[in-house]
């Protein structure tokens, strides 16, 4: 497999083929290769049957895997500074990214989004991340038993009214913290490059199931097109 | 590969081998160049085409059911002059079998769209879509109406003398009617089943799981429908050639339509799951008659012992 750009994505096959039924898409969190072999590194939270699934599975199951698909974050032509904001099981990409980036000279702070403390995807892992790239790592919850009290948007805000001086923003997360960061991006005059997530039967381009609409009447394809996609590559109101 | 003769007819059609990829499962053919080239398969059926590009359906489109899943696209497509533009030339210059899926909301956008093929090489055939489930007006009226959809296949068959399929709904209230419909306005075969109309509900959101409420059921979960629908379809109309489809993953799913009366099948929902799920099914059919002494997959076409 060719080294996968954070924000690619592979499609995993449920081990056995049977139920459920499509693949399942997940962002890739991280990535090595040996001489013969390859690791990818997958987070994955139970919604459902298609994620629950893998609870269950026993250490070396095999299954199929297809990818790396879609096209990733810029890695190429790195920000000098980036605000990464993950909204919940939003972080792989953006943890990957980071990663990739130490080193790269682009100074990475972290905003995490979860509803609850115990809901924090690996807070002390987090903070290593983005102190080695020279940033920070700020968590928010909901209901403000871990870090900054509230929206992950909001404490994004919060710094760039006071002057914060990122060059990019990226994220990944529930579409309607993608649209906050698209809305903050367009009021601050900042690239937002959101990693968007949709229903996917192939994740190859050939299904059209999980189009977003584009401000001219048009369709992006989530898994071709993107999945990451910029801010204002998407109609908001009509998504 | 073993010395197995794989290649079939449909008609007048010859094709290196039965597999040809459905309508609305494989782009316009070159979307998945790099793990199934479409010059390997029987051919290709592209996604439905209308005179002008449509948009197509609302989000969410596609909703996973057991043994299979829900579509509501919409019959989202690039339009005609630009499939002749910008995808044709390729699927030419590698030799690929093309079948244009053919749509419109009214006869003449059909004829529309035929005229615009008939002034290019490299189009096999057409097969027109009479059957889908997603759209508000036109399509599956055509479908459900033996003396529209007679009608209609006569239009066409006098724009074209290339080879017209009828791509048959397994929601019409007469299926043998309107088979018998589709010969009788011209039709050198019958493709079927398209999808079969379903539902699903999020129980949690108390709200249904598409945008259209409605959507079109594809998958493992039909093949038994619709291999009772080619049976029969034979069994009424010995002489017509079929393409059979509707849940096809294997090998073995292949034989069982062609003993059932179809003489090519086609491929769809198999290839979200696996993209190259086409050449494995090729290589599975050569096995099975390998296997079974069956020197021409053409001898399997209407075998079934009953």
């Amino acid at each position: 497999m060719p080294r996968p750009v954070p924000g690619q994505f592979v499609m995993v096959e449920s081990a056995g083929g049977g139920l459920p039924f499509w693949r399942r898409a997940f962002s890739v969190a991280g990535f090595g290769a040996g001489e013969e072999s390859c690791w990818l590194d997958l987070m994955i939270r139970e919604v459902g049957p298609g994620t629950a699934f893998w609870r269950g599975v026993p250490e070396g199951t095999g299954t199929r895997v297809l990818g790396p698909l879609g096209n990733g974050f810029p890695l190429e032509e790195p920000p000098r500074s980036v605000a990464l904001v993950a909204g919940g099981i939003g972080l792989p990409p953006l943890l990957y990214a980071a990663r990739e980036l130490a080193g790269a000279g682009t100074r990475c702070d972290l905003f995490v989004g979860a509803a609850t403390a115990e809901e924090l995807i690996d807070p002390e892992g987090c903070a290593r991340v983005a102190a080695d790239t020279g940033g920070v790592l700020v968590p928010c919850t909901d209901d403000g038993t871990a870090g900054e009290a509230g929206l992950v948007t909001g404490a994004v805000e919060r710094r760039l009214r006071d002057g914060a001086a990122w060059s990019e923003l990226w994220a990944c997360g529930p579409n309607p913290m993608l649209r906050a960061v698209a809305e903050l991006g367009r009021a601050y005059g900042l690239p937002a490059l959101l990693a968007m997530e949709e229903r996917m039967a192939c994740g190859l381009g050939v299904c059209l199931g999980c189009v977003v609409p584009t401000p001219d009447g048009g369709h992006l394809r989530v898994c071709t097109e993107g999945p990451v996609l910029r801010g204002d590559a998407v109609d908001w109101e009509a998504l | 590969m073993s010395g197995v003769d794989l290649t079939t007819a449909v008609g007048a059609l010859e094709l290196s081998n039965p597999v040809l990829a459905a309508s609305g499962t494989f782009g316009y053919g070159l979307d998945l160049v790099d793990l199934c080239p479409p010059e390997s398969l029987g051919g290709v059926v592209t996604k439905g085409l209308s005179p002008r590009p449509r948009a197509g359906a609302p989000m969410p489109r596609i909703a996973e059911t057991a043994s299979g899943m829900l579509n509501a696209i919409g019959l989202e497509n690039i339009g005609v002059e630009a499939f002749c533009r910008e995808k044709l030339p390729e699927l030419r210059a590698r030799g690929a079998v093309v079948i244009v899926n053919v749509f419109g909301e009214s006869p003449g956008d059909y004829l529309r769209v035929i005229e615009r093929c008939e002034a290019e090489e490299g189009i096999h055939g057409y097969e027109l879509n009479v059957s889908c489930p997603n759209v508000s007006s036109g399509g599956m009226e055509f479908g459900h109406d033996p003396i529209l959809l007679q009608a209609l296949t006569r239009s066409c068959r006098e724009a074209t003398a290339r080879p017209l399929w009828v791509k048959l709904s397994p929601n019409a209230p007469d299926l043998a009617g309107t088979a018998r419909a589709a010969v009788d306005g011209g039709a050198d075969a019958l493709a079927l089943i398209n999808t079969i109309r379903g539902m699903a509900i999020d129980p949690w959101a108390r709200r249904p799981m598409l945008a259209r409420t409605f959507g079109g059921l594809s998958g493992p979960a039909i093949l038994p429908v619709a291999l009772r629908m080619v049976f029969e379809v034979h069994r009424a109309l010995p002489e017509v050639p079929l393409v059979g489809l509707g849940g096809i993953e294997t090998g073995l799913d292949v034989v069982r339509f062609l003993l059932a009366g179809a003489s090519a099948v086609q491929v769809g929902t198999a290839t979200f799951r696996r993209p190259r799920a086409m050449l494995e099914i090729l290589g599975e059919l050569d096995d099975y008659c390998d296997r079974t002494g069956t020197e021409r997959v053409r001898d399997l076409v209407g075998a079934l012992e009953v």
